[in-house]
């Protein structure tokens, strides 16, 4: 055994092989790790973004909305929507409302039909409403249609 | 060579060969890296496709029970008092196999000149499925006179979000409930409390005048032209829009000039307060008192005649739906001053 190990070392013409088999296995594994970990990552980021699609998906579908009562005041050229969450998700907000083909309106001022308060979103099962100013203004006993899109990006519509 | 002998001698060059260990080396880790990759990203996924696939059975669960309740209304009744009190009285049966919670009534209340709305939340409001749930609420709607006649629509709104509407009806003033059609005289109504004219004078009436103040009164000048309105409502019993057309007049004859003189005003068109001298048709809605106009046009009768009092008919001719349509109402006396 001695004898063994005396000639490996004295017998130079077999290291340079092994180290360069070392390095070569240590380049492999650092490499190997670097792309796992990189691939890692990636595969997070993939999954996170996808994970989001598919949440905003599952949100959505999840969305319903109710229209309660569509009611015009001609002479103020005041619009008023009464809403309720019929859905099984909560902070369902409104972000634009279209009265027919014409400019969306996207400054909501949603208020709660139960005390009238200011509300960003309903939650499931509770009502609210808002008020605008369509322009052009609406002719009565004429058909219109009310679309509005959740902050979701669900459409709602509604022919009064 | 045997060929035991031969694998030996091929395992031993094979093991004392170090120069294919990189190589192996390297596939196990991209075996590693690929398997732990794609195994985690496939159970991943599988978990987030059965998220989706559950909620959208939830969802469709949702909208099936939404479009199974089945509600029929019964014996609507809308009783108005003086402060503006409404009480809407309904009997609503669940046809449906799943019980139904009302949360909100909405009651909305017009007549030709006005209209308001209101709601109140239903508390205890729940129906077993085939069974009838007595609804009794009360609402204040401002504005609301008891006195004249409304048009009442109430509906309710379901906890999936479905809206069930009540029988829509009228109310006459001082809470006379009509039926929905008076089949005996006619599908059209008048209210006598609501006839009013407007007197431009002897002047002639141009395009785009306006209307003057009104007159409640049965009393009108034989040489002045004015426009007559009059209030009436359609209670149709197929509950179809009639359309009326040029051909709708009020009329007036007198017996006191030896010969029957009449004098006619044609339907008119009268849009924000402005007489204008074109006229298409005019729709009464199903249940919703309008107004209607005739002339401008005045008596012009013999002087011999004056003053005088003449019956007055009201003829009303167009469509309902697509066939013809044609009334008389001729339950008013004018008294024509000289």
């Amino acid at each position: 055994m001695r004898s063994i190990i005396s000639k490996v070392l004295k017998n130079r013409r077999a290291i340079s092989p092994v180290i360069a088999n070392l390095i070569l296995i240590a380049a492999v594994i650092g490499v190997g790790f670097a792309a796992l970990v990189w691939a890692q990552s990636q595969s997070s980021s993939y999954t996170t973004q996808y994970g989001s699609v598919i949440s905003s998906d599952i949100s959505q579908l999840q969305e319903r909305v109710v229209f309660e009562y569509i009611y015009y005041d001609s002479t103020k050229n005041n619009l008023t929507v009464y809403l309720m969450n019929s859905g099984t998700i909560g902070n369902v907000g409104v972000s634009a409302v279209y009265v027919d083909t014409n400019t969306p309106n996207s400054t909501i001022a949603l208020r709660l039909l139960s005390t009238g308060a200011s509300a960003s979103s309903l939650n499931a099962t509770q009502e609210g409403y808002f008020s605008i100013s369509p322009s052009p203004s609406l002719t009565p006993g004429t058909n219109h249609s009310i679309k509005i899109v959740t902050r979701r990006g669900s459409t709602f519509v509604a022919t009064v | 060579m045997l060929p035991r002998f031969r694998h030996r001698k091929t395992r031993r060059r094979l093991i004392s060969d170090s120069r294919g260990f990189s190589s192996i080396v390297g596939a196990i880790f991209a075996v590693l890296v690929m398997f732990s990759l794609i195994s985690t990203v496939f159970v991943w996924s599988l978990s987030q496709n059965t998220l989706y696939n559950n909620t959208v059975r939830q969802s469709n669960q949702a909208d099936l029970d939404r479009s199974s309740e089945k509600v029929q209304v019964l014996n609507t009744t809308y009783n108005a008092y003086s402060n503006g009190n409404v009480t809407v009285s309904a009997q609503i049966q669940n046809n449906g196999p799943s019980s139904i919670q009302f949360i909100t009534a909405w009651l909305y209340v017009s007549n030709a000149s006005w209209n308001n709305y209101n709601w109140c939340k239903l508390t205890n409001a729940s129906v077993q499925g085939g069974s009838v749930f007595t609804l009794n609420v009360n609402l204040t709607v401002s504005g609301l006179n008891s006195t004249y006649t409304h048009s009442f629509a109430s509906w309710l709104i379901t906890a999936r979000g479905n809206v069930v509407s009540l029988q829509r009806t009228i109310v006459y003033g001082n809470n006379i409930i009509v039926s929905q059609t008076t089949q005996g005289i006619g599908s059209i109504s008048m209210d006598f409390k609501q006839s009013r004219y407007y007197d431009f004078g002897s002047g002639y009436v141009s395009n785009g005048t306006s209307l003057p103040s009104s007159k409640n009164s049965y009393t009108i000048p034989n040489s002045n032209n004015t426009i007559l309105a009059v209030l009436l409502t359609n209670y149709d019993n197929t509950t179809q829009d009639i359309i009326l057309n040029a051909n709708s007049y009020l009329w007036i004859i007198t017996p006191q000039a030896g010969t029957v003189k009449p004098a006619a005003w044609n339907i008119a068109n009268v849009t924000n307060g402005k007489y204008i001298n074109s006229f298409s048709t005019q729709t009464l809605q199903y249940g919703k008192p309008t107004i209607v106009y005739f002339g401008p046009s005045s008596p012009s009768f013999a002087s011999s005649a004056l003053p005088t009092v003449v019956p007055v008919f009201i003829l009303l001719f167009g469509k309902i739906g697509t066939n013809d349509f044609g009334q008389n109402i001729p339950f008013i006396a004018f008294y024509i001053s000289s």
